[in-house]
């Protein structure tokens, strides 16, 4: 991968023999439940009772389903970037001597386990290309995201729930896409194959299963097949970033995209690529936790300066930012990565229905109509 | 029946378009389940308005947001025209009462409702991944999933807070489009029949369930935002630094404070018009937390929110001589 965070040798195809292995649909449990023992796992799931409420990517625990029957509702980045999270523990300790002199003990202990995402997907898998940029590729590099980043291994599926909001493809990506990737699952009829695509990676299969036989590999070969054909959305990034700068001070371009915008942090919390932070110590009394927690650039206090002006006073500033920052400001600092996995979180849970594709494919026309 | 009602409302948009500074309705976006509001400046964007069961959004909000509304507005502009449903109107009467809107600069457009679409119960029948289109047939919705034509009986689909719909007329308005509707609901206990349900429940078990189920938020604050009488917006306490009145962490304590600030802020002004529900990506029953406070206003004070203009709202008043509580 083009990260560089992940050092780990690829394998060479021919060079070695894929590993592979066939887990039949009634066996899933078993197998997670002894993957878990090998390292901490990770899994779509329900977050709410009837099977078709919220999901999103939960520890595993023996008995837990894992919902591979559609993209999750919450994407996989809180695994690397959780919502909140301790950055240090600090307390003040009063001089007994020198009263009112105080000393400050500062604790930045942490600690990233190996961990494993069973059943991730291709768009949020890419999506960690972005963030991977921002955190661990300089000039600022987060160790707490580099960390996390080095010790979790992902698998995932080969994707065939594609829906009309989807649009990977649009963006570099694909529903068979396995760029990142260190396991890659197929769904067959009757169980998954599961293929190893790196050396690290071969290890976390064994003794899980038997090679797939000659007719479910070649089931699981036609469907990735098929999926690495499948052309998923249509909108032209082509030219994206320059456009974008072109339609900037266009304010009527705004008003008719995005007047509907509720100026919520939807978009931005369900997105695997959004990364911004705030950073805020929350302190009682003496001792405190200096905590990063996920910002939105939707919200009004996310560009509020201490003098009080706000240069993005309204949803109109925060939105054309948002699609700017995706498909302007990161492409063109980042040699053309966009900022976007294609993976229509945004578009499924606006409460009003915006559609970054339109806002996006419509940057490059120059008439204001909608 | 709908394709009339859309008829008469295109007609009576450009009659009065001439007249307003711009129209906000409901037009048909990328998923057939779900409307996106629209704002209409010029004729040949009139037929983009849609109406039918998929008109979910709560479009009076918009009134008090920039920019469909400068804030202050001038002098000379001229009235904003509005669709509403039953409940939407509420809000509007709401936002009228709390003097952000005045009476002459909406021209509304009164859609009596037959209830709206929840998409998650849809998704209950069809994953919505295969949802192609959705019309309405009579009483049914028609789901193309690209198999067999799937018959939803309406009801069956229906938006929780429109089981218990009082008002599906609106209560203000200037013209109305199509016929009146039939209130599923004409007494307390069956629009509160939710709330009965959760009070019977030991204390124990509510705490539970409350915990269990806010513990999913994400604090997005799509609740609040898409909420029509959530006026403080960017002054919400819930996020100002100073001061500070709430970590930013995402434990329950902080979900569950946010949570019932919100309705403690909505008592005898929440409408039930259930957009904090709806718009909820984590499927959280939010609205029932106000309608609580719904059931104990009309119960104790007599009172239900957004239904006549020149009330006061028992919270916003004072009256030495309450004998109620």
């Amino acid at each position: 991968m083009k990260s560089g965070v992940n050092k780990r040798p690829e394998l060479k195809r021919g060079n070695l023999m894929a590993v592979k292995i066939f887990i039949a649909a009634d066996r899933l449990d078993s197998v997670l439940e002894k993957l878990a023992t090998k390292i901490d796992l990770w899994i779509p799931a329900l977050l709410k009772g009837d099977k078709s409420g919220p999901t999103g990517f939960v520890p595993y625990e023996v008995g837990k389903a894992p919902a591979f029957d559609r993209q999750t509702t919450l994407p996989l980045k809180k695994v690397l970037l959780p919502q909140e999270e301790t950055l240090l523990r600090f307390e003040y300790k009063k001089d007994p001597e020198g009263a009112p002199k105080t000393t400050i003990a500062l604790d930045d202990h942490r600690e990233a386990r190996p961990t494993l995402v069973f059943g991730a997907r291709s768009c949020d898998v890419r999506a960690l290309t972005t963030l991977d940029r921002v955190f661990a590729n300089g000039p600022y590099v987060d160790p707490y995201y580099v960390e996390r980043r080095k010790n979790t291994f992902f698998a995932t599926l080969v994707c065939k729930e594609n829906d009309v909001k989807c649009f990977c493809s649009s963006v570099g990506g694909g529903p068979a896409d396995m760029e990142g990737s260190h396991l890659k699952i197929v769904q067959v009829d009757d169980g998954y194959v599961v293929e190893a695509l790196t050396a690290e990676a071969q290890s976390l299969l064994d003794g899980l299963g038997d090679a797939p036989d000659a007719a479910r590999d070649a089931k699981a070969a036609e469907m990735v097949k098929e999926a690495s054909g499948r052309r998923v959305g249509d909108v032209d990034t082509q030219g994206c970033a320059e456009a974008f700068r072109n339609r900037f001070p266009q304010t009527d371009y705004w008003v008719q995209m995005v007047s509907q915008c509720l100026s919520c942090g939807v978009c931005t919390y369900v997105c695997p690529t959004c990364y911004c932070f705030s950073i805020t110590d929350e302190v009682e009394n003496l001792k405190g936790e200096r905590l990063r927690s996920w910002d939105s650039c939707m919200f009004y206090h996310y560009t509020l300066e201490a003098s009080g002006h706000n240069p993005r006073p309204t949803k109109l500033e925060r939105y054309r930012n948002r699609v700017g920052h995706k498909f302007s400001y990161i492409p063109e600092k980042y040699e053309g990565l966009l900022g976007c996995c294609g993976c229509g979180r945004c578009i499924r849970s606006c409460p009003v229905s915006i559609d970054i594709r339109q806002v996006v494919g419509h940057l490059k026309e120059n008439t204001n109509e909608q | 029946m709908l394709e009339n009602d859309r008829n008469q409302l295109h007609k009576l948009v450009e009659e009065a378009l001439p007249e307003l500074d711009m129209m906000i309705g409901w037009a048909e976006s990328c998923d057939p389940l779900q409307t996106t509001p629209v704002f209409i400046r010029d004729a040949k964007s009139i037929s983009k308005l849609t109406l039918g069961p998929f008109c979910s959004q709560n479009l009076a909000g918009y009134l008090v947001k920039p920019p469909a509304l400068d804030a202050p507005p001038k002098p000379d502009a001229k009235p904003i025209g509005i669709c509403v449903k039953g409940c939407d109107s509420r809000s509007l009467v709401a936002l009228i009462q709390e003097k952000f809107i005045t009476r002459d600069r909406v021209r509304i457009f009164g859609i009596p409702c037959r209830g709206t679409v929840d998409f998650r119960k849809v998704a209950q029948r069809v994953p919505l991944a295969n949802v192609k289109s959705a019309t309405m047939e009579g009483d049914s919705l028609v789901i193309d999933d690209s198999g067999t034509p799937l018959r939803l009986d309406l009801e069956e689909v229906l938006a929780r807070k429109c089981l218990g719909c009082r008002y599906p007329n609106p209560v203000i308005q200037d013209v109305v489009i199509g016929q009146e509707a039939k209130p599923r609901s004409s007494s307390l206990a069956a629009t509160y029949r939710d709330v009965a349900a959760m009070d019977a429940k030991p204390l124990e078990e509510r705490l539970a369930f409350w915990q269990s189920e806010l513990d999913r938020c994400i604090r997005c604050y799509a609740c609040r935002n898409a909420c029509p009488l959530c006026v403080c917006q960017d002054r919400c306490i819930v996020e100002t630094r100073e001061p500070r009145w709430l970590t930013q962490r995402v434990g329950i304590p902080e979900k569950f404070l946010f949570h019932f600030i919100h309705a403690m802020h909505l008592a005898g002004r929440c409408t039930g018009c259930g957009e904090c529900e709806r718009v909820c990506p984590m499927d959280i029953p939010v609205t029932l937390i106000k309608e609580k406070l719904n059931k104990i206003m009309e119960e104790m004070l007599g009172y239900s929110a957004g239904l006549d203009p020149e009330a006061v709202p028992p919270l916003l008043t004072f009256n030495p001589g309450e004998t109620e509580i």
